[in-house]
């Protein structure tokens, strides 16, 4: 399926946005001025709903022509592109957008035809669905990791790296007991935020 | 700008194509997801975290209705999405230098594709269809790929000798941990903030 790959979705969805009228703001740029503003960082939509590893939208204008011989061609309405790649299945993704991060998407969703809003969760994912385009060819590099896994991992590569540096050249003993302890913080350390985790400030609490 | 957070950067391209070479750029794709040739050759130069690629025929572009309008377009369109890191410049460049033969296959049936080599007509070509992408996410900015890789490496590895060094007295531990340190040293570095660059 051109859609996943391993255990990763790959979602397109060009959703038509709203024309305009006689209103003092136009649709595509409510959107722009709202994304604007939107934290893109784990406090953003997309933190909200943690099975995303990276995700963008685009307000797309038009098509671009590229000169003669080809002819000119135009869109009859903007689109707002949302690529995201995500863990899992698409209905519980969608879900999950509309039930976390609700206010994040009415917000950008408002804008477009058709949206029927985010109370009514089945519509909001039929709709959606609607607006979704099969991919053709679709390529994750690691494959076969949530996005918890991936941070817990990144954490852990810092935290080992500095244990490493912190406990150079002593004695196997103190070393051993050193680890013990180290290993036991590691363990019951809470699961890292998506978002914005650098490892060091969780490396310098842990050591 | 949103094209970039953190060691990310979002490329969308954009580019039409006559309707009846999209079925020969469909059997391409079709081959490399059986046979993998393409995804080796991404995964080699390990600085994409994903990418894809997105056929929409000319009747594709949802129509959600009225009052939308239909669109009435000549041309099928090739959406090309990638989340890679470092600059622009420098994936289209090391695109250009080592995955030609697969880019000319891909892009070679869009309009007015002047080809991989020379990268600067290829270059402007990509800026032409190019929309700047408007918000953007990930959850491990400070990440590479690289950095991702090597990140469940060390895991993996950390666990198994977790778990392989329990009981053993401090001289053996000792040892099992020279062994541990020399199978992650490679895989160590520090994530962060990425250096500035074009």
């Amino acid at each position: 399926m051109p859609n996943k790959s391993g255990t990763i979705y790959g979602l397109t969805i060009l959703s038509p946005i709203k024309h305009e009228g006689h209103i003092d703001t136009s649709h595509s740029l409510a959107i722009r001025k709202y994304l604007h503003k939107l934290p893109a960082d784990g406090r953003g939509p997309f933190g909200k709903v943690s099975s995303t590893h990276m995700a963008r939208l685009v307000v797309l204008d038009d098509v671009e022509y590229f000169g003669m011989p080809s002819c000119e061609d135009h869109l009859k309405s903007r689109y707002l592109i949302f690529e995201s790649n995500f863990d899992g299945e698409l209905e519980t993704y969608l879900n999950d957008l509309a039930t976390k991060a609700s206010e994040e998407v009415h917000g950008i969703w408002q804008h477009c035809i058709g949206y029927p809003g985010v109370q009514n969760v089945p519509a909001f994912i039929a709709y959606m669905k609607r607006c979704q385009v099969e991919t053709t060819f679709y390529f994750a590099d690691v494959n076969d990791k949530t996005v918890e896994q991936t941070l817990v991992a990144l954490q852990r590569q810092s935290a080992v790296a500095s244990f490493i540096e912190k406990n150079q050249g002593k004695p196997p003993a103190e070393l051993h007991r050193a680890f013990g302890e180290f290993w036991a913080r590691l363990q019951k350390a809470p699961p890292p935020k998506p978002g914005s985790t650098p490892g060091k400030e969780f490396t310098d609490k842990l050591l | 700008m949103s094209n970039i957070h953190g060691k990310a950067y979002a490329l969308n391209t954009i580019s039409p194509m006559q309707p009846w070479k999209t079925y020969i750029l469909r059997l391409f794709f079709w081959f490399w997801g059986i046979y993998k040739p393409l995804g080796d050759g991404l995964k080699q130069l390990s600085f994409i975290h994903f990418a894809r690629w997105v056929i929409v025929p000319r009747h594709g572009f949802p129509w959600l209705g009225e009052p939308q309008p239909k669109n009435d377009l000549r041309y099928d369109y090739l959406l090309f999405f990638s989340n890679f890191n470092g600059t622009w410049n420098q994936y289209i460049d090391a695109f250009s230098a080592v995955l030609y033969d697969g880019l000319n296959l891909i892009w070679r049936w869009s309009e007015k594709f002047p080809g991989s080599r020379p990268v600067t007509p290829f270059k402007n070509f990509i800026v032409r269809g190019q929309p700047e992408t408007t918000y953007y996410y990930t959850a491990y900015p400070h990440a590479t790929t690289n950095d991702v890789k090597a990140a469940h490496r060390v895991q993996a590895a950390l666990q198994e000798f977790a778990k392989g060094s329990q009981g053993l007295p401090p001289d053996k531990f000792a040892d099992a941990y020279l062994q541990f340190l020399m199978k992650v040293q490679g895989d160590l570095g520090e994530t962060g903030e990425a250096p500035v660059g074009t």
